[in-house]
């Protein structure tokens, strides 16, 4: 059977069995940027953008996306010119194996166009399922802060910073602790 | 009371005439290369956090993991493996008649098959031969665990091999399992392995008590200590127990391969591999195959933290590509991954030590009993880390003994997984050391500083297996631990913290030191090639492998910081066995330290041969140049000539013409620690037992950090490894040892959400045996939270907690008691 959706804005169609998840989909037609992680929705390795909403694509019927708008890691932007998240990602040295990455930075993308001044605890919370083992998560919540100040066009995207951004961090302890604020 | 013969605390002239002797044995001294130690003003390269060799490609996801490859083979078949699902008994019959009547489906192989080698081997990725027993088998007929390979199908794609597996049946004969490793030794245990079933034994292996191997060392007298300290009042002896779980290594590439016949009529595999050329041997030595006719390519690698210093799937897919003549590929499932994959060593420590009024302590008594689980890869060298990456943390300790006793189960196979065995060892000697300072009413780091590694001590301790005591001892030649503690201290704020004003609620904070290595002394290798293109660009070959902490960054950088040219300018391939030079593969800390060494040697090598052709353009001695900047220049005259102008004329100036190339091995004796402080800062609910982690601050001296936003990152993920193994890390079974956990739903793998603020610090040294002064930093900081965590607890509501994971439960337990 045949499916059709909008895929990095461009209305593609694809032949595909009835069974097929939308990762299988992808990653038969080559766009393999979107990773595999668990078959089952629970590392956010294969996070795409459906309708603006991140999805994970290995628990999604392909038959479900008819008509719908899908964006994968492939649709942003490229080496040379990267999407200001991608940038930011690239800088902050947030990536090492980056098998976690196109998910990753899928979900950055819909917090950022869904809230585009975060604090950090929103970042936290907005990034919650998606896994990554190597970072401690550390720079890669500073990447998406940076990458909401390169959007919201606070610093030029020249690639280096002026000054390394310093936020008072939120501490999300249920007991009050004192020193320490949530933003 | 009169001291016994040969008291290894009496200080005596022979003593001091010692020491001059060891000096001399094992200086401080250490001849560099003229280059090595630069202040940072004058370094051009190895100090930038220069962009990740691979960002942009992961950031676009265009990096080509092993999976990615499938689009290149059209005839590709996709394979499946049925496992046990008993813990323990034979195979008794497969039939697998229904499957391989299957439309789709090429081949199933079961340990009859003439492809399916009958050999014992182990998985482990060591150097040769491998100090791991050879226990297994490509697929087994006698099952040791749930979970292990029985027999294998090929099929035209995946879901196809799914079904074939459902459709074959397993005729069993069933053995009583062996599910706690703490009765694995008992006389009336189940027996795991019979005579014949095991090969290259390692020490103290005694397989009818289902012990795969028993180490011991010791240095000075710690029975005759012990027996002092019984008679003296102020002397004092402490004794503590640890428990550690499993650990999954939450690879998030989960393993795969691919295999196929090349027109060359060799075996080349695509692969997620930490150790292409331990893959390489290993597979020839299997199946007999010449190593020149096995190729092993390492793509991007969805990282391998030890889980892929390991051949797993290997064999079965050349098996598959013998049996059906076309590609095939594995890749593991994520509940293969939590079942039948490799995981770290669930562990018992005691420690026992002898400590004086005065804060030094004169004694330490080790013992681990490790469970290496169904099969014994790094079973040995992974209990042995136990002792010698913590203890030597206090080197003046004069009576050390260290026993570790390895032992199987029916249980799934630990392994490597970063740390290699330190983590539990940490958690023993950091937490014991807390426990010891409050009872000689002492500050934990006051009481440290009494007994902490410094600059210049001579340490046995690291060797304390080694047997050969004299050979085995290591000069400390850089430590910045006293530095780490006092940045750590002051980020953390030790001295000023505030308490809640909720009643219940009361925050502590815990410290613990860590050390690690950098390599394995004695047992290494790396090695590069590099060459100059005409405009004065590079491509470098290197045989280590980057499995995503950004080594492939930190080797340009080296090769240009000798150089003098960007990092940019520096093309690299890595681990491709056929074009790369021998590497012993990414572990133990070893690729900056062993690796990295091998890269500086190689473009010292060609920097010799540039010098040479910028003296004939320039007219000057040798003597007379430096390479900096992208030119060669005079230190006389200031001339100077471009390398793209030295790689014109050395490639088409005439008939002396030559690829300016050079090439280096390096291996070595030495493995100098780095050093670390992790600091936690915890608010416990002393009505509730509930916690929360506030802040967590690393302090790490790994020499100098060769960019330094590439350590940063290596210490935050070892923190993280290590926040899981304190709060949440754990694999649990029902009473038959079958898994209960199956994916990241039941495994507590921290989330964004669940990590505290993280402060990094880095504190330089110059370690003058490793490259541009480097030492290791990847598995040092896997070592520090369970300790902090239990020290940070204990300082909050003043109850200790010895088993992993730290829970609500636990502490509200011992509140109660």
């Amino acid at each position: 059977m045949n499916v059709e959706f909008t895929l990095n804005g461009k209305r593609e169609t694809f032949d595909v069995e009835k069974s097929d998840l939308l990762l299988d989909v992808l990653r038969r037609n080559g766009y393999t940027g979107s990773k595999r992680g668990c078959d089952t929705g629970a590392c956010g390795f294969c996070t795409v953008l459906v309708d603006g909403e991140p999805e994970n694509s290995c628990v999604t019927p392909v038959t479900k996306i008819e008509g719908s708008e899908v964006e994968t890691i492939e649709g942003l932007g490229t080496q040379d010119d990267l999407h200001p998240v991608q940038q930011a990602f690239v800088n902050r040295t947030s990536l090492q194996c980056g098998f976690c990455i196109p998910g990753m930075i899928m979900s950055a993308k819909a917090l950022l166009e869904d809230n585009p001044d975060p604090t950090k605890q929103e970042v936290r919370e907005g990034l919650e399922d998606n896994l990554c083992r190597c970072t401690g998560y550390k720079k890669i919540v500073e990447a998406v802060m940076d990458a909401s100040e390169l959007m919201n066009g606070e610093v030029a995207a020249d690639g280096g910073w002026v000054d390394e951004p310093t936020r008072p961090d939120a501490c999300g302890i249920e007991c009050s602790t004192p020193g320490e604020t949530n933003e | 009371m009169s001291k016994p013969a040969g008291d290894p605390n009496a200080d005596t002239e022979t003593g001091a005439a010692e020491a001059i002797e060891e000096t001399e044995q094992y200086p401080m001294e250490f001849e560099e290369s003229e280059n090595n130690r630069k202040a940072e003003s004058e370094r051009e390269n190895i100090s930038d956090s220069v962009e990740k060799y691979d960002a942009r490609k992961i950031a676009t996801g265009e990096a080509r993991y092993t999976a990615d490859f499938s689009i290149n083979f059209p005839d590709l078949l996709h394979a499946k493996v049925l496992r046990s699902d008993i813990a323990h008994g034979y195979v008794k019959n497969i039939d697998t008649s229904a499957a391989e009547e299957m439309d789709g489906v090429y081949a199933v192989i079961t340990p009859e098959d003439d492809v399916v080698p009958d050999e014992l081997y182990t998985s482990a990725g060591q150097s040769y031969p491998e100090p791991t027993p050879w226990d297994m088998r490509v697929l087994q007929t006698h099952v040791r665990y749930v979970g292990d390979p029985i027999a294998a199908v090929a099929a035209v794609d995946a879901a196809t091999a799914d079904k074939a597996l459902r459709k074959m049946s397993v005729e069993y004969e069933e053995r009583e399992p062996v599910l706690d490793y703490h009765e694995a030794m008992d006389p009336d245990a189940p027996q795991l392995f019979e005579p014949g079933d095991v090969e290259n034994k390692q020490t103290g292996a005694d397989y009818e008590r289902n012990r795969e191997s028993r180490i011991a060392g010791e240095i000075g007298n710690v029975d005759a200590t012990f027996e002092q300290a019984e008679h003296r009042d102020d002397w004092h002896v402490h004794e503590t127990e640890w428990e550690t779980p499993y650990q999954s290594h939450c690879i998030p590439e989960p393993h795969t391969t691919i295999g196929y016949r090349d027109e060359d009529n060799r075996y080349t595999f695509v692969t997620a591999t930490q150790v292409p050329n331990h893959t390489r041997r290993q597979l020839s030595h299997l199946f007999d195959i010449p190593v020149r006719d096995i190729r092993v390519h390492k793509p991007r690698v969805g990282a391998g933290y030890g889980g892929k210093q390991a051949m797993i799937l290997e064999p079965i897919v050349l098996a598959l590509v013998l049996e059906t003549d076309h590609p095939v590929k594995l890749e593991a499932t994520r509940q293969e991954e939590f079942t039948a994959m490799r995981f770290r060593h669930p562990m018992s420590v005691t420690l026992r030590s002898v400590v004086s009024d005065d804060g030094e302590l004169k004694a330490m008594d080790l013992y681990a009993l490790s469970n290496t689980g169904a099969y014994g890869p790094h079973g040995m060298t992974v209990a042995g880390n136990v002792g010698t990456k913590p203890l030597p943390i206090y080197p003046r300790t004069e009576n050390v003994k260290f026993v570790a006793d390895i032992v199987n189960t029916n249980l799934p196979i630990a392994a490597a997984l970063r740390g290699y065995g330190a983590p539990q060892g940490h958690f023993a000697v950091e937490s014991h050391i807390d426990e010891v300072a409050h009872d000689l009413g002492m500050d934990p780091i006051e009481f440290r500083s009494i007994n902490h590694v410094r600059e210049g001590d001579l340490d046995a301790i690291a060797g304390i297996l080694g047997g050969d005591a004299e050979g085995s001892k290591r000069r400390v030649r850089s430590c910045g631990m006293s530095e780490c503690i006092a940045r750590g201290k002051e980020a953390i704020g030790w001295d000023d913290l505030e308490q809640p004003e909720e009643d219940h609620c009361h925050r502590g904070v815990g410290i613990a030191l860590n050390a690690q290595g950098s390599g394995v002394a004695g047992d290494n290798l790396g090695a590069a090639h590099i060459k100059m293109n005409e405009d004065g660009s590079f491509i470098m070959q290197v045989g280590g492998v980057d499995t995503g902490s950004g080594t492939d960054t930190m080797f340009t950088q080296i090769a240009a910081e000798v150089i003098g040219c960007d990092a940019e300018s520096v093309v690299l391939q890595s681990s491709d066995t056929d074009i790369t030079p021998f590497d012993y593969g990414s572990y133990a800390s070893s690729t900056t330290y062993i690796s990295g060494q091998a890269a500086k040697k190689a473009a010292e090598d060609a920097l010799d041969s540039i010098l040479y052709w910028a003296a004939k353009l320039l007219e000057e001695p040798k003597d007379d140049l430096e390479a900096t900047d992208g030119v060669v220049r005079s230190t006389v005259t200031g001339e100077h000539v471009t390398l793209e102008s030295i790689g014109y004329e050395s490639i088409y100036g005439g008939p002396e013409n030559e690829q300016v190339m050079g090439e280096a091995s390096h291996s070595t004796e030495e493995s100098p620690s780095p050093f670390g402080a992790q600091f936690v800062d915890v608010t416990v609910d002393e009505e509730t037992g509930e916690y929360e982690l506030n802040k967590m601050v690393y302090a790490a001296d790994c020499g100098v950090a060769i960019n330094p936003a590439l350590v940063e990152g290596q210490i935050e993920g070892g923190e993280h490894m290590s926040l899981e193994l304190a709060v949440s890390g754990n694999l649990e079974f029902d009473e038959d040892g079958e898994p209960q956990t199956l994916g990241f739903r039941q495994y507590g793998m921290p989330r964004t959400t669940d990590h505290p603020d993280m402060e990094t610090i880095l504190v330089e040294t110059h370690e003058p045996t490793g490259p541009f002064g480097a030492k290791s930093i990847a598995e040092l900081p896997t070592n520090g939270v369970p300790p902090a965590l239990s020290n940070a607890i204990y300082d909050a509501v003043g109850v200790r907690i010895s088993t992993l994971p730290v829970t609500a439960e636990k502490i509200s337990a011992a509140l109660e008691e």
